[in-house]
């Protein structure tokens, strides 16, 4: 393992082995929550990567029994003053917390090695490839503290099934999900044993590592620009496509083939 | 109202679709009683989670295809408000504010999926089943399935459209599949899982829900960057709220938190 970036980080071990690039949330003993400092070195420590001519593709995991579990409450609560640059970038939708956010052109693997909370799914949202530890679980317990659930929700939605994310963020810290349920929905694409995550993490890492590096940029910038589009406008263009067959023989035809139990005889087109 | 029942029970308001003789297909009466319906659970101060149900062998089945057949005025009764997409039967449409979950008991067929795409939450009774006839009966879909295909895998949702009344999903394909959530076995204990279901999400904060609501179906509007930028504005529409110094002051506390009522 070879350190990545000119300074030493504090809340985060930033490495580098082979072609992949290694970010790990190191703050165990607070299940990995973000303080201003690791929020600091995050920004950093995606540059370092992404600046990295060696690193190829990059793995996001958490040392100790959690991978994050959001934002430092206790330093919320503690010491507000610390937090306020990252109130005003909430405010602005300028957050810097995750690859997305900084425009990381390479690939990124998020490895869940445990619970994943509230402002922690950020992290699972907004990499392009997850796997989970079996025992590693989701919540989102923003409601049940009186906070909203925005940004991580959003992207979920996006990228698995909705019902899903919305039950998370409505029941909040009252239930949780498993990884194989993760799974199933194609929140994550794999899940192993807790000792297998690195090892697994780091194997899959080195197949993407063997791609075109330009071309999966290319292919990184068309997929996530792709997640783009209204309900509404597609909706007001579905209901001209849905009147638009109204008058047309085959609906009178198509009731009254119902009313008397035989097979429709449709207009040939 | 003659074609739904409204009850409460606790801090859950419950919408139950009333026509099981014909398989609670939507008539135009039943269509105009949602629109109240839905309005006057969201304005229930009591009332925190609503649930929609319906009695018999389904849940839904869509517009009533006996009433389009038989009065010769057929769909044309509905040109205006569907060429205007001024809809008014589903929670998402009237603006509901609360959390809304969907408990499917039965068939749900055709124009019965608005009420699966539009609602927060869907679970399902283990012998619930789920086709859309629409083309089968030379009609298009449209709006109910492109809100499932914000919501699910969207083959899923184009096979039903596309096969119509020649083949039905089960509630076990639904779950995988992330349209439900929790397939409820036996399928009679379901009204009592919503419940159970509902009054979990009771006990967070009614504002806080409402603002994530706003947040992640104002989010389907936009693009991705967009979307986030509107969630942060429905985000700090929290701060300095109340429930925000009462909810970790409970937690802290391990007690229940007393929350402020919605607006």
């Amino acid at each position: 393992m070879i350190a990545v970036g000119a300074e030493p980080y504090e809340t985060l071990v930033v490495e580098r082995d082979g072609h992949v690039g290694w970010l790990v949330f190191d703050r165990p003993d607070r299940g990995n929550a973000m303080d201003a400092t690791m929020l600091a070195e995050l920004e950093q420590a995606w540059q370092d990567l992404d600046a990295d001519p060696e690193v190829r593709v990059i793995v996001n995991t958490g040392n100790g029994p959690a991978f994050q579990t959001g934002l430092d409450v206790g330093q919320l609560a503690k010491d507000p003053e610390a937090l306020r640059e990252q109130s005003r970038r909430t405010k602005r939708a300028e957050l810097k917390l995750t690859a997305w956010h900084n425009q990381v052109r390479k690939p990124v693997i998020a490895a869940v090695n445990g619970v994943c909370a509230g402002g922690g799914l950020h992290f699972v949202a907004d990499a392009d490839i997850v796997i989970m530890a079996e025992d590693a679980t989701f919540l989102d317990p923003h409601v049940s503290v009186g906070q909203v659930t925005a940004y991580e929700a959003i992207a979920l939605v996006r990228k698995s099934p909705a019902e899903a994310v919305f039950r998370m963020a409505f029941v909040g810290r009252h239930e949780r999900m498993a990884a194989r349920r993760a799974h199933q929905l194609g929140i994550c694409s794999e899940v192993v044993a807790p000792d297998r995550l690195r090892p697994t993490a780091a194997d899959l890492a080195e197949r993407v590592a063997r791609n075109s590096p330009a071309a999966m940029a290319a292919t990184k910038r068309a997929l996530w620009g792709a997640l783009e589009a209204g309900l509404t406008d597609a909706c007001r263009a579905g209901a001209q496509e849905l009147v638009s067959m109204w008058g047309h023989p085959d609906q009178a035809e198509g009731p009254s083939a119902w009313a008397e139990k035989r097979e429709p005889q449709w207009e040939p087109t | 109202m003659e074609h739904l029942k409204l009850e409460r029970h606790g801090p859950v308001g419950w919408l139950i679709n009333d026509r099981p003789e014909q398989l609670n297909a939507m008539n135009s009466a039943m269509r105009d009683e949602f629109a109240v319906a839905w309005r006057e659970l969201d304005e229930d101060p009591d009332v925190r989670v609503i649930v929609h149900t319906g009695e018999g062998r389904a849940f839904q089945t869509g517009v009533d295809v006996s009433e389009i057949a038989g009065d010769g005025v057929g769909m044309e009764r509905y040109r205006e408000s569907v060429e205007n997409w001024d809809l008014h039967f589903t929670a998402w449409q009237q603006g509901v504010r609360k959390p809304v979950i969907t408990a499917v008991n039965g068939i749900c067929a055709g124009g019965g999926f608005h009420w699966v795409a539009e609602a927060d939450i869907v679970i399902a009774a283990a012998d619930a089943q789920f086709f859309d006839p629409h083309v089968s009966i030379g009609q298009v879909v449209a709006i109910e399935a492109i809100g499932l295909m914000r919501k699910m895998p969207a083959e899923a949702v184009m096979r039903m459209a596309l096969v119509g009344r020649h083949e039905r999903m089960t509630a076990q394909r639904a779950y995988e599949l992330g349209m439900v959530s929790e397939v409820i076995d036996p399928p009679d204990r379901l009204r009592e899982a919503a419940q159970e279901l509902a009054e979990k999400i009771a006990r967070n904060s009614p504002a806080a829900m409402a603002a994530t609501k706003r947040a992640l179906w104002g989010s389907l509007e936009l693009g991705l960057t967009d979307a986030c930028r509107a969630g942060a504005q429905d985000l700090v529409s929290m701060w300095g709220h109340p429930d925000q110094t009462e909810g970790p002051a409970a937690f802290a506390e391990r007690r229940a938190p007393d929350w402020q009522p919605l607006d």
